[in-house]
C-alpha cells in the first residue's frame, strides 16, 4: 500500500468525533486467560474448540468468554458462498434488542445495502447454561454491502481511489460511530458491533468461552480457522460481554493473554493517528495497533509482527544486515505503540482478495505468557496455538472421534522464541486455495519459513481396525522378555503398515491379561519413549496406536484387579490397601479436576498415605500438581505418568521417583529438592525454578528460564535446547565438590529415531546470566555458543574434575533415554576427548573479598586460642 | 550457628558488650536525650519509649511522646475524635483485641488475640536469634511470626504453630516440609521498602551459615527475582495459591503486596485467586536486605493505600470475606488503631520489635557487621549480643503495652471491640496544623 493511501485514510478520520479525553486507564483488569486457535484444511465444527476449551476452564473466571471463526460454512447461514467473500458480516450484539429499529435505521441502512440477515439461534433463557450470571446478547449478522454512493461520495471527499481499501476504512467509520452511540464504555450499553469483516465472525459472552458455542448453538457451524477464549477479569461487580475477547480489527478477530504496562503510550499513539478506544481494555488496543499496521499501513506480516514484538538484544545482532535496517526503521517508529508486557495473542484472519484464510500465534518478546503450537499433517492437515498443549491434544481426540483423518496426537509440538532470529517468536497457518482447487494448510514462521513434518510418511487412518493377523509378529512377543521383545519390534515396526502394527500390539493386549501385565507395560512403555525408525508411518500415529494399546492395559486392570495391579479412577471407590510395596496402582486421570481438593495430586497423596509406592497416573488432561505433597518422606516411591499432564508437575519432589512417559507443561519440578525426575519429551517455562537439588533428565528441550534462581546441588541433563535464560541466578556450589550444574547437550533425533545435532545448543542470549555458582556444560564442539550470549559468566575449558562429575548423569542419561555416552563424545562420526566436545560456562571472577569474609577467612586459619588472645589484647589496649 | 567451630567468642566478652549495650538505654533519662538518634518517622522519643515499654510492659505516660512521630502528615496528623470524658467507657470494662485470619466460609479458622503478628524476616536479613526470640513471643501471645525468605531454621521446629512459612521470589529454603509444617503460608510478591526489587541480600550478609540454609554460596549477593518468574497474572498467582494448597491443604494464605497505585487491582485479584489475607505493605517499612538506593525511593504511603483498598473491595461486595492487614511503618498502638480505622483488620509488626531488642535506627542493617546491637546480622560474634529468650521477654512486654493502650484508646472512642473500629473513619480527624 502506497504510502499515499495510508496518508489519506489516516485523513479521512478527521471527521471521527474523538473521545473528550484520551484513555489513559484500563477499564478492566486482566487476570490471565486461556486461549486456543485452529486451522484446518477442512472446515471444523465448533464442538472441537469446545472440547479444548472446556480443558482450559481454570484459565478464565466465566466473567468472559469468546470465539471468534474464519473461512465460514455459507450453509450455515443459509447464504451463496460468494457472498462470504463479497459481503461484511456485520454481527451485532443486542443488549437491549428493542433498540434494533434504531440502530438499522440510523446506522446500517444508511451505509449498507443488506444482502441477508442471519439471526442467531440461542438456547433462550440463560438458565439454560448453569453458571451464566448475564443473559447474553441477542446477536443479527447483517451479510452486507457499502452502498455505492456512499462511498463514491466517500472517495472523492478524501481523494481515495474506489475500492476495497476505501471500503474496509467506511465500514471501519461506520462501526466507530454505532459502537459510540450505542456502547460508549462509560454511558449506555445498548448495542455494539461484535465483528464486521468478511467470512470473518466473533460471538462473545460474560461466561466461559465454551459456553460460547453452547448458547448460540455453534457445535455444527463449521470454518477453517477457529479461536476461542476464556477471561479472568478481577475487577467491578458488573460485566459486559464488550469487554471480553476476541477483538476486532477489520478482517482479524484477536485474543489475548496477559497485561500491557504501556497501556496510555499505546492509546497517545493510536490518538495521534485518529484511532480512539471505546471498550478501553488492552486487547482492544491490541488490534487496532494491529489494523493500523496491517490495513493501513499494509506492511506484510513480518513486519507487522516486529512492529508490535521487536526483535532486541543479541537477537537483533543476529538478524542479516538488511532485516537489521528495516527492524531498526520499525522499531524507530513504532515502538511506542508496540505493547509492552506478558502477551501472547492469537488472531484469525481472513484476506478476502486472496480467499485465505489464516491463524496466527504471537509471543511477546521476553515469552511471559504460556503458548505451544503443534501441526498434523495427514490427509488434512490442521495446525494449533494454545496455552496449553493439553488443550491441543483435547481437541484432536475430539477431532480423531469424529473424523477418521484426524488421530489423538500431532506430528509436531514446540514453543516459539519471542523476538528471536531463530522463529520471530510467531507462527502463521495460512489456509489457501490455489487455483480454486482444494484448501491447503501452510504453516511458517515469522519469517516466511515452512514447517513441516516429514512429507514421504503415510498418516494413519483412525479407528484402525484391529485383528488384521501381525504376519511378521517376533515370536518372542507372547512370552519373550520385555528387552528383547522390544528390540525385536524395533527391527520389524520400519516395514510394517499401521495395521500390522495394531495387530501386534493387540497380541501384547492380550498377553498382558495373563500374568505378564508388567513386561506388556514395559515394553509398550519403551515404544512410547525410544526413538527409532517407523518406516513409512508417521512416529505420532504409531505413538497413538501404542497409547490407545496401554489404554486398553489400563481398562483390563480395571476389569481384572490383582494383588499386584489395583486400580482406582474418578468417583470410584477406594482399592483395597496395597499388599507390599511392589503394588502397583494405576490412576486413571479423567474426570480428577485439575486442582483443589479433589483435584488427582490430593488423590495420589491419598493412596500414598494408603501405601501404594509405585503409581501409573494414567491418561493425565492437564490435571496439576501431579507429585506435588509427597514430602520429604517419599524417597521410593515412583510414579509412572502417560498422557498430558498439566502445570507444576513434581515441584517440590523430595525423594520420590517421577518418570514422565510424555511432554510436560510449565512450572515444573519448582523448589526440587531430591529425588529423580525423568521426562520423556519437552518441558515448559520456569523449568525447575528455585531448584534445590536431585537428578533430572529431559530428552527434549525446556522453553524459557529453565533453572532460575536453583540453589544446592541439582544435577540436570536437557538432550535438547532452551530458548533462553538459561540458569539465570544460578547459585549451586561447586560442582566438582558436590554442586549443582546443567548439562546441555544440544541434540534431536531424525525421524528414524538417529541423533543429529541441532544447529547450536543453545540459540538465546542470557546463559547462566548473573550466576554466582555452579556450571553449565555445553555440549558444543564446533563452538557455536560465544561470550555475547552470556552475561557475567565466562567459557572455559573441561577439566578431569568436571567430566568425572559429568560422567555418572551422563550413563544414566543414557540408560533412561538410550542415548550413549559414546555416542554424545562422537563428532562427525569420530570419537573425540570429552574436552573437545564440551565446554564449561562458569561464574567470571569478579567477587570481591569482603572485610567479612576475609575476617572469617583468617579465622579459619589461625587456631581459635591464639585468636582469641589476640581479639583480647586489642581489647585491652582500648 | 557458627560460621566457623575455630570462632568460639569469649563468653565473658559478649557479657561485657550486652551490658554496656543495655545499661546506655537504663540510663538515658540521666544522660540526657541522645543528640543523634532517630528520624523525623520514628523520633528519638518512639524509640526510647518503645524501649521502655519492652523494659516495663507499659509506654512510659510522661517525658516522652510515644504516640506520634514528627514526620508532618500522615499518622502523625490523624487524631481521635474520643468521646467526652464521661462517655468513655471504665477502665473496668473489657475490650476485645482478637481478630480472625480466615474470613471465607472454608478452611481451618484462626484467631489470634492481638490484632498483629510479626513480620517476615529473613534468616539473613536478622540473626538466628532474634528469629527464635520472636517465634517464642509469638507462641507465648498465640499469635505468628514469619519467616521470612531465607530458610525455616530448625530452632523453629518447637515453634511451628506460630510460624509462617513465606514463599518469596526466590524461594529460598522453601520446601515441601516447610510448607507443610505451617498453618499460615505467605506469599511475597512485593516489599513496600523496595517495591519492584525482590529480595537484595547483600554478599556481607551472606555468611557461611546464611548460605548454607539458603544452599547458595557465602559471601555472594543474593538475589530474589522480582516478580516471581511463574507468575504474571491473576490467573498464575491463583495456580500459584493452589499449588501450596496442593501441598498444604490445610493452610490459610497470605499474600503480601506493596502500595502500587493500582493496589485495589492487586487486592481483589488475590481475592479471586484464593488469598485468606491480604498484607499490604507500605512504604514506611523497614528492611535489613536491600541496598541504600532502594530504601529510600519508595511505594504509596500506607495510610493511602489501606483506604483505597478497603473502600473497593467494599464496593465489589467482598471485603468480609477477606482480612486486610497494615504494615510498613506500624510504630505504635495508635498507629494500629488509626490504621483499623482506616479500613485493616489489624497489622503486622516489624520495626517496632526492632526497637524493643535496641534498634536505635542507625540505618545500617545491610551492612554484614553494621548492627551494633546484634539484630540485623548475621555474625557469628555480634549475633550473640541477642540471647532469645531476653527477646522473647522484651517482645511479651511490648505487646502487653501495645495491647493496654489499645485498649484505652477503644474505651476512648466507647468500643468494645476493635472489630467495631474497622473503617470508622468518622472517627479520626486530620490535623492541619502542626502542632
Amino acid at each position: 500500500m502506497s504510502a499515499d493511501l495510508a496518508t489519506r485514510l489516516l485523513l479521512s478520520r478527521r471527521e471521527l468525533p474523538a473521545p473528550a479525553e484520551i484513555a489513559r486507564r484500563k477499564l478492566d483488569a486482566e487476570g490471565g486467560c486461556g486461549v486456543i486457535g485452529i486451522a484446518c484444511e477442512t472446515p471444523l465444527a465448533g464442538r472441537h474448540l469446545l472440547q479444548a476449551l472446556r480443558q482450559m476452564r481454570n484459565r478464565g473466571n466465566g466473567k468472559g468468554g469468546g470465539i471468534a471463526a474464519a473461512g465460514l460454512d455459507p450453509e450455515f447461514f443459509g447464504v451463496a458462498p460468494t457472498w462470504l467473500r463479497q459481503d461484511y458480516l456485520l454481527a451485532v450484539a443486542y443488549l437491549d434488542p428493542a433498540c434494533r429499529p434504531e440502530v438499522e435505521r440510523t446506522a446500517i441502512e444508511p451505509t449498507f445495502e443488506v444482502d441477508a440477515v442471519f439471526e442467531f439461534p440461542t438456547l433462550g433463557a440463560r438458565e439454560a447454561i448453569p453458571g451464566l450470571d448475564v443473559t447474553p446478547p441477542a446477536v443479527v449478522g447483517y451479510f452486507a454491502r457499502v452502498r455505492p454512493d456512499v462511498r463514491r461520495a466517500f472517495c472523492e471527499r478524501h481523494g481515495l481511489p474506489e475500492g476495497s481499501a476505501a471500503e474496509d476504512e467506511i465500514v471501519y467509520q461506520n462501526t466507530y460511530g454505532l459502537n459510540r452511540a450505542f456502547y460508549a464504555a462509560t454511558g449506555d450499553k445498548r448495542a455494539f458491533v461484535l465483528s464486521h469483516g468478511k467470512d470473518l465472525l466473533i460471538l462473545k459472552m460474560v461466561g466461559y468461552g465454551d459456553d460460547v458455542v453452547r448458547y448460540y448453538r455453534l457445535e455444527d457451524l463449521r470454518a477453517h480457522v477457529w479461536i476461542g477464549h476464556h477471561r479472568y477479569p478481577t475487577k467491578g461487580k458488573v460485566w459486559h460481554p464488550g469487554g471480553a475477547h476476541p477483538f476486532a480489527g477489520m478482517h482479524e478477530a484477536l485474543v489475548h493473554n496477559g497485561d500491557f504496562a504501556n497501556y496510555a503510550s499505546i492509546c497517545a499513539y493510536l490518538a495521534q493517528r485518529r484511532i480512539y478506544p471505546l471498550f478501553l481494555t488492552d486487547t482492544e488496543v491490541a488490534v487496532l495497533v494491529y489494523d493500523l499496521l496491517h490495513r493501513v499501513y499494509g506492511y506484510p506480516s513480518e513486519y507487522v509482527i516486529e512492529a508490535m514484538a521487536p526483535t532486541t538484544e543479541r537477537d537483533y545482532c543476529m538478524l542479516p544486515a538488511s532485516r537489521r535496517e528495516i527492524y531498526g526503521w520499525l522499531q524507530a517508529l513504532h515502538m511506542r505503540g508496540s505493547p509492552d508486557g506478558p502477551w501472547f495473542f492469537l488472531l484469525a484472519q481472513s484476506l478476502p482478495a486472496r480467499e485465505v484464510v489464516r491463524l496466527m500465534g504471537i509471543t511477546d518478546t521476553s515469552m511471559l505468557r504460556p503458548q505451544v503450537f503443534a501441526l498434523q499433517r495427514g490427509e488434512v492437515a490442521v495446525g494449533f496455538a494454545a496455552s496449553e498443549k493439553q488443550a491441543i491434544d483435547a481437541a484432536l481426540e475430539s477431532l480423531s472421534a469424529d473424523d477418521p483423518r484426524f488421530w489423538p496426537r500431532a506430528d509436531l509440538y514446540w514453543n516459539a522464541r519471542g523476538g528471536s532470529h531463530t522463529d520471530g517468536g510467531a507462527f502463521l497457518f495460512t489456509v489457501a486455495r490455489e487455483n480454486g482447487g482444494a484448501p491447503q494448510l501452510a504453516c511458517t514462521d515469522k519469517f516466511g519459513r515452512l514447517i513441516e513434518p516429514d512429507p514421504a510418511r503415510r498418516p494413519p487412518r483412525w479407528a484402525i481396525r484391529r485383528g488384521v493377523a501381525a504376519t511378521d509378529a517376533p515370536p518372542s512377543l507372547g512370552e519373550g522378555p520385555p528387552e528383547e521383545v522390544f528390540a525385536a519390534l524395533v527391527e520389524r515396526v520400519p516395514h510394517w503398515d499401521y495395521e500390522t502394527l495394531a495387530g501386534a500390539l493387540e497380541l501384547l493386549v492380550e498377553r498382558a491379561a495373563g500374568r505378564e501385565r508388567a513386561a506388556v507395560v514395559e515394553i509398550l512403555t519403551r515404544l512410547l519413549d525410544r526413538r527409532y525408525g517407523t518406516g513409512s508411518m508417521k512416529r505420532s500415529g504409531v505413538l497413538a496406536l501404542v497409547e490407545e494399546a496401554l489404554g486398553r492395559v489400563w481398562d483390563g486392570v480395571r476389569r481384572a484387579p490383582n494383588g499386584s495391579w489395583r486400580w482406582y479412577g474418578w468417583g470410584e471407590p477406594e482399592p483395597p490397601a496395597p499388599g507390599d510395596a511392589e503394588t502397583t496402582l494405576v490412576v486413571d486421570a479423567r474426570g480428577f479436576p485439575p486442582e483443589g481438593p479433589e483435584s488427582l495430586a490430593r488423590a495420589i497423596v491419598r493412596q500414598y498415605r494408603r501405601g501404594f509406592r509405585r503409581m501409573v497416573v494414567a491418561r493425565t488432561r492437564g490435571q496439576r500438581f501431579i507429585g506435588c505433597g509427597l514430602g520429604p518422606e517419599s524417597s521410593g516411591v515412583r510414579l509412572e505418568i502417560y498422557g498430558s499432564p498439566g502445570d507444576y508437575l513434581a515441584s517440590g519432589l523430595d525423594g520420590a521417583e517421577v518418570v514422565v512417559h510424555a511432554s510436560g507443561q510449565d512450572q515444573m519440578a519448582q523448589i526440587m529438592r531430591r529425588g529423580t525426575l525423568v521426562v520423556h519429551g519437552d518441558v515448559g517455562q520456569t523449568f525447575m525454578y528455585a531448584g534445590k537439588g536431585g537428578e533430572v533428565f529431559i530428552l527434549g528441550n525446556a522453553a524459557g528460564r529453565p533453572l532460575i534462581n536453583a540453589v544446592g546441588s541439582p544435577r540436570v541433563v536437557i538432550n535438547g535446547t532452551c530458548l533462553d535464560y538459561l540458569a539465570e541466578s544460578f547459585m549451586a556450589g561447586d560442582p566438582l565438590n558436590g554442586g549443582g550444574f546443567v548439562i546441555l547437550n544440544g541434540i534431536a533425533f531424525d525421524d528414524d529415531g538417529r541423533i543429529v545435532e541441532l544447529p547450536t545448543p543453545y540459540p538465546g542470549g542470557n546463559l547462566f546470566s548473573l550466576a554466582s555458582g555452579g556450571a553449565i556444560y555445553v555440549r558444543d564442539p564446533y563452538g557455536t555458543v560465544g561470550e555475547d550470549q552470556l552475561n557475567g559468566g565466562e567459557i572455559v575449558p573441561l577439566g578431569e574434575g568436571d567430566w568425572q562429575a559429568m560422567l555418572p548423569c551422563l550413563e544414566k542419561n543414557a540408560r533412561w533415554f538410550g542415548i550413549p555416552v559414546a555416542r554424545l563424545l562422537e563428532v562427525d562420526g569420530r570419537p573425540r576427548p570429552p574436552r573437545e566436545v564440551y565446554r564449561k560456562v562458569q561464574p567470571s571472577r569478579h567477587r570481591a573479598l569482603l572485610p567479612e569474609e576475609a575476617w572469617v577467612k583468617r579465622g579459619f586459619a589461625r587456631p581459635a586460642a591464639a585468636h582469641w588472645r589476640r581479639l583480647r589484647r586489642r581489647l585491652a589496649r582500648r | 550457628m557458627r560460621d566457623s567451630p575455630d570462632i568460639v567468642p569469649d563468653p565473658r566478652v559478649v557479657a561485657k558488650h550486652r551490658h554496656a549495650l543495655r545499661e546506655g538505654y537504663r540510663r538515658w533519662p540521666r544522660l540526657g536525650r541522645p543528640p543523634a538518634m532517630g528520624d523525623p518517622r520514628w523520633t528519638a522519643d518512639l524509640i526510647l519509649a518503645t524501649w521502655v515499654a519492652a523494659e516495663t510492659g507499659r509506654f512510659p505516660a510522661e517525658g516522652l511522646e510515644s504516640r506520634v512521630g514528627a514526620s508532618g502528615g500522615g499518622f502523625d496528623r490523624l487524631e481521635f475524635r474520643f468521646l467526652p470524658e464521661d462517655g468513655r467507657l471504665a477502665e473496668s470494662e473489657p475490650v476485645e483485641l482478637s481478630i480472625p485470619l480466615n474470613r471465607r466460609p472454608c478452611d481451618p479458622r484462626i484467631e489470634i488475640p492481638v490484632p498483629w503478628y510479626g513480620g517476615g524476616m529473613s534468616f539473613g536479613s536478622i540473626s538466628e536469634q532474634v528469629m527464635l526470640g520472636r517465634a517464642m513471643a509469638a507462641q507465648a501471645w498465640g499469635t505468628f511470626t514469619s519467616t521470612g525468605e531465607g530458610g525455616y531454621p530448625d530452632s523453629l521446629l518447637p515453634y511451628k504453630d506460630h510460624v509462617i512459612t513465606q514463599v518469596a521470589t526466590g524461594m529460598f529454603g522453601v520446601r515441601e516440609e516447610t510448607i507443610q509444617r505451617a498453618r499460615i503460608v505467605e506469599f511475597k510478591y512485593a516489599q513496600g521498602a523496595k517495591p519492584g526489587l525482590g529480595g537484595h541480600l547483600l554478599g556481607n550478609k551472606t555468611t557461611m551459615t546464611v548460605a548454607k540454609m539458603r544452599e547458595s554460596l557465602p559471601w555472594v549477593s543474593l538475589f530474589s527475582p522480582f516478580p516471581f518468574h511463574s507468575v504474571y497474572s491473576v490467573e498464575d498467582h491463583k495456580k500459584h495459591i493452589d499449588w501450596i494448597k496442593a501441598i498444604q491443604p490445610e493452610a490459610l494464605v497470605s499474600v503480601k503486596v506493596s502500595t502500587p497505585t493500582d493496589v485495589d487491582m492487586v487486592a481483589v485479584g488475590s481475592y479471586y485467586a484464593g488469598a485468606h489475607i491480604l498484607q499490604v505493605d507500605g512504604s514506611y517499612g523497614g528492611t535489613g536486605a536491600a541496598p541504600e538506593i532502594a530504601k529510600k525511593n519508595i511505594a504509596m504511603p500506607i495510610e493511602l493505600a489501606i483506604p483505597k483498598v478497603h473502600r473497593f473491595l467494599e464496593a465489589e461486595g467482598i471485603r468480609d470475606e477477606i482480612v486486610i492487614l497494615a504494615s510498613g511503618g506500624i510504630r505504635t498502638a495508635d498507629d494500629i488503631a488509626k490504621i483499623v480505622a482506616l479500613g485493616a483488620d489489624g497489622v503486622v509488626l516489624g520495626t517496632v520489635e526492632l526497637a524493643a531488642l535496641g534498634c536505635t535506627r542507625c540505618a545500617n542493617c545491610e551492612a554484614g557487621r553494621g548492627c551494633p546491637f546484634g539484630l540485623t546480622t548475621t555474625d557469628p560474634e555480634l549475633s550473640l549480643l541477642v540471647e532469645p529468650e531476653w527477646a522473647a521477654e522484651r517482645l511479651g512486654r511490648l505487646y502487653e503495652a501495645l495491647a493496654a493502650r489499645l485498649r484505652d484508646i477503644l474505651r476512648g472512642l466507647g468500643l468494645r471491640s476493635l472489630r467495631e473500629l474497622r473503617g470508622r473513619r468518622d472517627l479520626l480527624r486530620y490535623r492541619r496544623e502542626a502542632a
